[in-house]
């Protein structure tokens, strides 16, 4: 195989009929112009359609047309889809991104199925599953051709159309009438990858052929505002609820595209055994009602008699190739490119984006935090800074000073103040002390946060203070250093956040009740186990939620995940992604052993301190792109930590009894 | 480690009262004032002997602070007992008393056994709630009660205990139906005879042992 991509063999007899003996490529037999009227030595062309399309982001800009064929050789049918090259208009659409969709060969032998969508208005389009699970790209017809497709198909191997869906039309029939019928049923499982294991990626070597598929590019671009308008026609008139499986598998291709850079890399190392074992699972468990794929990085293994329904992203170890990979933290050299002159950040956008891979080198973050909380503008200059660091500090001592000239007297005539203070007291004595900067009795950093904390209660009286707020003020004190600028961190972070304390929940339970619907969207096998358990309610999330996954992971690991969150980069709500990544990598474990309410709570609990953060934000990462607007639809607008969308009361509380 | 019955425990009760270190003392015989607070819910395990028998106690430490209510309400669903704990040095502690009794009447199931602890007796100089008003709660509403130190360890073993004992002659009387899980019994392999077997046999948490 490797041998193909140093060599170009297109042209050489004995490699194109070496490739004849069960070989599932054809990498190079249609390489020159003569290959569209006869093939290599026994390959012949029984079908070509040109504009076959994928449409890997929402872009029209960056969709990439090609032609698909379908060749007979031997005993075999294959199908290539090579895309054109040289698409102009397509600035952003790089060769490697060519190379990377391109199929140059793959058997019928290895397609379970080809699902046919044929969209009220628009292009019909096509989705072909390999029988290990994963799945291409959608194939749109622009010049339609979907019927002579299957017809011809089905002159050259066994196509059968399902039972179950008139649109899904299954290629290796099985002998087994179960089996036929998981074969449909299946669907959810399909991930979509770039290429498939039957169709290795080239290493961004130019394909040989690019120069004779240039002729249709004119075709391409004259009809391009076309398309966008009747993409979004299309969209329009599609119900969304519809076939969630078939939207998910559209969006793969945009995963596919976001994980181009790790896909190569990771399928040459990992898809032999991977896939490997995915189909042995499959041929063992003739008897099983749900064959999964699941790569077991569970903590253990599930016992065998428990049916769980299979994810409809299937995840664990295919999902290494999602995300992007995570990125050694900001450096301080790479973070002053980022300023002009005066100490202005250029491209926040590019700053956010670069902290939201990698986060920050921890000696930085005293400067890049107030960045990200919103404390300081990016577009400031650095004396704009200055000046207003000074300006809070006295604002801080002010409000301050409102509390501290309580005088012992007023203090006992003052019950609720007393009250108050005397939680704080409580609290702070019981906020990481395990640190060193927080241990040892009269630790001034522990007095540090109760002064932040009770100031912080005078500021925003109708808030005031809430068990929770302790651990989120403790490691901005931890990073800022500085009482006054800790302080306003933790206003900005508030301004956010404050609904988690709000006295009726109301926060909490918007945002949980959001993740309830992300479930829903992205696990729906998931959803009715917990439904089905009364675990709707989701309170086994909840200090996730509240306190932003801080009791979940070491310090070191919650700042890196906070400064991620803050950058907002790809969501104001990540961190609901983050929770259905976490359950999603233990929903074998808790769907297998039959986990109720109770024990599903405390398995939650007990995950703290063993959640591997980096792989958790590849997965969320990926969730959240592959749910898309689906995915921001089950987030109602002023879902915190979005700032709330009413002016005036931003936190009604009923009459406290604790100040 | 196998069991004959396992209790779940709620431990309820104002913040700062001593909720974990009375569960801290009672799973790891040792005093830890500085603890993080507790955030939602705590779980801790220990196995104790009642009439000979292996009982698992599975224990829920729930946050105390008035605005998490709604959440820890839903931690009562199959509790068998309950701790209700007040802070005989904070006299507001033993104020919210009737409505943390409130809050576990209507939503525990009603034959749980709710023992009252007045913790700190161990910081009596500080008193605020006297024993005799302690007892007279306990009394007017059918509760258990003990004066108990997390810190000295003095009447923590006995609270738990004293706890178990009382599920376990319910069981005996045939109050309970064990077989129904709402009631917070689960019947182990150590116990009974029959098809129920213990799904949770897990060795108790934190290195407490049978006693």
């Amino acid at each position: 195989m490797q041998e193909t991509e140093i060599h170009d063999l297109s042209d050489d007899a004995d490699y194109a009929a070496s490739q004849q003996q069960g070989s599932v490529t054809l990498s190079r037999c249609n390489s020159s112009k003569r290959s569209s009227v006869s093939e290599p030595e026994g390959a012949e062309i029984v079908y070509l359609k040109d504009n076959v399309t994928i449409h890997p982001t929402q872009y029209g800009s960056e969709r990439i047309s090609g032609r698909l064929k379908l060749i007979k050789q031997g005993p075999s049918l294959l199908m290539t889809w090579i895309p054109y090259s040289g698409q102009s208009s397509n600035a952003r659409l790089s060769e490697s991104d060519r190379n990377l969709y391109t199929i140059r060969a793959v058997s019928f032998m290895d397609v379970r199925s080809i699902h046919r969508h044929t969209p009220t208005l628009g292009w019909q389009y096509i989705i072909v599953v390999l029988s290990s699970g994963l799945a291409f790209p959608p194939f749109y017809f622009y010049n339609g051709g979907v019927k002579e497709l299957l017809a011809t198909i089905k002159q050259h191997v066994s196509l059968v159309r399902s039972a179950e869906d008139a649109n899904v039309f299954l290629v290796n029939d099985f002998q087994d009438r179960l089996q036929r019928t998981l074969s449909s049923l299946e669907l959810p499982r399909a991930v979509a990858v770039a290429t498939g294991p039957s169709s290795p990626i080239s290493d961004g070597r130019p394909p040989s052929y690019e120069n004779q598929e240039r002729t249709e590019v004119g075709t391409f671009d004259g009809s391009a505002s076309l398309i966008q308008h009747n993409d979004s026609q299309r969209q329009n008139f599609q119900d969304p609820a519809r076939d969630i499986s078939i939207q998910l598998l559209e969006k793969f291709s945009l995963v596919t595209r976001l994980a181009r850079e790790t896909t190569s890399q990771l399928f040459r190392d990992s898809n032999s055994d991977v896939f490997g074992a995915n189909e042995r699972r499959n041929h063992d468990q003739t008897s099983h009602p749900y064959p999964s794929i699941v790569a077991s990085n569970d903590v253990e293994e599930v016992p065998n008699e428990i049916p769980i329904a299979s994810d409809p992203l299937e995840f664990d170890k295919l999902t290494l190739v999602w995300g992007k990979p995570r990125q050694p933290p900001l450096g301080f050299k790479e973070w002053l490119t980022f300023f002009d002159s005066e100490g202005r950040i250029m491209d926040s956008k590019a700053l956010r984006k670069r902290i939201f891979y990698g986060g920050v080198d921890h000696r930085l973050r005293k400067e890049v935090w107030p960045f990200l909380l919103g404390c300081h503008a990016y577009d400031s200059t650095c004396a704009e800074r200055e000046y207003l660091v000074s300006v809070k500090k006295s604002e801080y001592e002010t409000i301050k000073h409102q509390w501290q000239s309580i005088s012992p007297e007023q203090a006992k005539r003052f019950t609720k103040f007393r009250e108050r203070k005397g939680l704080i007291d409580k609290d702070v004595v019981r906020t990481d002390r395990s640190l060193s900067f927080y241990d040892e009795d009269d630790n001034p950093n522990v007095n540090l946060l109760r002064d932040i904390l009770l100031t912080y209660s005078f500021y925003n009286f109708d808030l005031c203070y809430c068990q929770g707020m302790s651990d989120l003020l403790s490691p901005i004190l931890f990073v800022m250093r500085d009482e006054s600028e800790s302080f306003w961190c933790f206003v900005a972070l508030m301004e956010r956040l404050g609904p988690n304390f709000n006295r009726d929940q109301n926060g909490m339970h918007s945002q949980l009740f959001a993740l309830l619907k992300l479930v829903e969207l992205l696990d729906s096998p998931l959803h009715n186990y917990f439904k089905q358990n009364d675990c709707l309610n989701y309170f086994f999330c909840f200090r996730w939620v509240l306190i932003q996954f801080k009791r979940e992971f070491e310090f070191e690991r919650t700042m890196r995940l906070w400064e991620v969150l803050w950058t907002r980069y790809i969501s104001e709500h990540l961190h609901l992604y983050v929770c259905v990544a976490i359950l999603k990598r233990y929903r074998r474990k808790i769907m297998g052993e039959q986990m109720d309410f109770d024990t599903l709570l405390k398995f939650i609990n007990e995950l703290s301190g063993h959640i591997d953060l980096d792989a958790i934000l590849r997965d969320a990462e990926a969730l959240c792109i592959c749910a898309g607007e689906n995915g921001a639809a089950c987030i109602p607008p002023g879902t915190p930590p979005s700032l709330s969308i009413e002016d005036g009361l931003l936190y009604s509380q009923e009459d406290d009894e604790v100040l | 480690m196998s069991y004959a019955y396992l209790f779940k425990y709620i431990i309820i009760g104002d913040t700062g009262v001593g909720k974990s270190c009375l569960l801290l003392q009672f799973t790891d015989k040792r005093f830890q004032p500085v603890h993080d607070l507790t955030i939602g819910v705590e779980f801790g395990a220990r196995m104790v002997t009642i009439d000979n028998k292996p009982i698992k106690l599975q224990i829920w430490d729930t946050a105390g602070q008035e605005s998490f209510r709604s959440i820890t309400r839903s931690y009562y669903r199959g509790a068998a007992g309950a701790l209700l704990v007040y802070d005989i040095t904070r006299r507001e502690t033993f104020n919210h008393l009737a409505s943390w009794l409130e809050d576990a009447r209507q939503h525990a199931n009603a034959n749980m056994t709710i023992m009252l602890i007045g913790n700190k007796c161990d910081l009596a100089h500080r008193r605020a709630v006297s024993t005799e008003e302690g007892e007279q709660f306990a009394k007017e509403h059918g509760l258990i009660f003990m004066e108990a130190s997390a810190k000295t360890a003095q009447n923590v073993e006995e609270a738990f205990i004293s706890t178990a004992a009382t599920i376990y002659k319910k069981i005996q009387d045939g109050v309970f139906d064990v077989s129904n899980e709402s009631y917070g019994i689960k019947v182990g392999y150590g116990g009974i005879p029959g098809p129920s077997g213990g799904r949770d046999v897990n060795a108790s948490q934190g290195g407490g042992c049978c006693s």
